[in-house]
């Protein structure tokens, strides 16, 4: 195959855009990609301060680097997640990556915060995922909100955001197809969120990574086995090798023709929202529901070390 | 006979009878958009030939969480 640009022997086929490239061209490719992104969908200037979501996986750290390359003025944000044989690791990739690019990195470690994810795993009773998403999005708008950042930037690429449309579609999940999209503008005690990967694939990212030489964190975490949403990743793989271009399709077409009334659904039957009683951050209720998890581990992790003691000390009497 | 090194999973394949990326690929039972295929730092298409003695990074793309 060879490169659409310049006739060189190409390295990345990409069926959904009926294109090859070679090594110098494909950047391009994906520079003209997230640059469309940002523009189409007003995520931010080059006045804007951005704070970048860094997990140590290959679409948030390329996109940090394809950011600095555009000239924005971004901060990477890593939160450790406490969780052993896993979070070590990704933390050091970020670190030496951001290190290697002179890029500045604030670090939230949950453990100093009083809430490992393993205390989450062993104490809650609820998939894990949901709430450690719950969490990082937490973190990330209060950071952002308190460093006053205009807008907090994930890495998420088009098959996280068809996945997640599909998993929501499935549900009928109104209030979160109400707002799905590459840009969530600011509101009240929220930061503007935006993708601005949102236009390409994990195969592309994942290219453009291997290309830029950056070193990914790419081991699964150990609490992931089986999550539902690389199931759906796995069955939209299959729809798009049949038909390529699906996933962008089925992503743009509900961004322009569906999601519109389930905004308006939302708009006549959601929730207001009040600063937290605790941290302050927007909540439907009286205390939002990281403080109310931090707080029921705690309890749970308190009445099972005192159990714990008991048990040792008739142990040993 | 091809060898492979399969990512994240940390597997060493070895594949007979493979003379293609789109051949060992089918045999890994990956489509061509999930996973980038790596021949000494070099990024292979599908239709690449590979040749008895090589080895390949196959490197899942799909994150896991």
């Amino acid at each position: 195959m060879k490169c659409q640009r310049c006739k060189k022997l190409a390295c990345v086929a990409l069926p959904s855009h009926h294109a090859g490239f070679c090594k110098d061209c494909y950047p391009l490719f994906f520079t003209r990609q997230v640059e469309t992104a940002i523009r189409r969908e007003k995520m931010f200037t080059h006045d804007d301060r951005i704070l970048v979501a860094l997990s140590g996986g290959k679409d948030s750290l390329a996109l940090m680097l394809e950011l600095k390359l555009q000239g924005y003025d971004v901060t990477g944000l890593h939160i450790d997640l406490g969780i052993p044989n896993s979070s070590e690791g990704a933390r050091s990739k970020v670190e030496k990556f951001c290190d290697a690019h002179d890029l500045k990195l604030d670090v939230f470690e949950m453990e100093k915060w009083g809430l490992p994810i393993p205390d989450v795993k062993q104490y809650i009773d609820r998939p894990v995922c949901s709430i450690c998403g719950k969490m990082k999005r937490h973190h990330f708008n209060r950071i952002a909100r308190e460093g006053g950042y205009d807008a907090v930037a994930t890495g998420h690429n088009l098959d996280d955001e068809v996945a997640r449309l599909f998993a929501n579609t499935l549900r009928w999940d109104t209030a979160y197809l109400s707002d799905q999209g590459p840009t969530l503008p600011a509101a009240e005690g929220f930061v503007r969120k935006v993708k601005p990967l949102f236009r390409l694939s994990e195969f592309e990212t994942a290219n453009y990574s291997f290309l830029k030489g950056i070193d990914i964190h790419s081991a699964p975490c150990p609490y992931s086995t089986g999550a539902s949403f690389t199931n759906h990743k796995e069955l939209w793989g299959e729809l798009e090798f049949r038909s390529p271009g699906q996933k962008f399709q089925f992503y743009n077409g509900f961004m322009q023709r569906g999601k519109a009334a389930f905004a308006n659904l939302e708009k006549e039957t959601g929730a207001t929202l009040h600063p937290c009683d605790t941290c302050g951050s927007p909540t439907s209720v009286g205390t939002c529901s990281v403080c109310r998890i931090k707080a029921s581990v705690a309890v749970k992790k308190a009445e099972w070390l005192s159990e714990s003691e008991y048990e040792a000390a008739r142990a040993r009497a | 006979m091809i060898t492979v090194n399969l990512e994240p999973d940390g597997k060493v394949i070895e594949l007979r009878r493979t003379r293609s990326v789109l051949g060992a690929l089918n045999k890994l039972k990956l489509r061509s958009t999930m996973a980038i295929v790596v021949r000494e730092d070099e990024l292979l298409t599908a239709d690449r030939k590979l040749y008895n003695g090589d080895t390949i990074m196959v490197r899942k793309v799909t994150s896991a969480g």
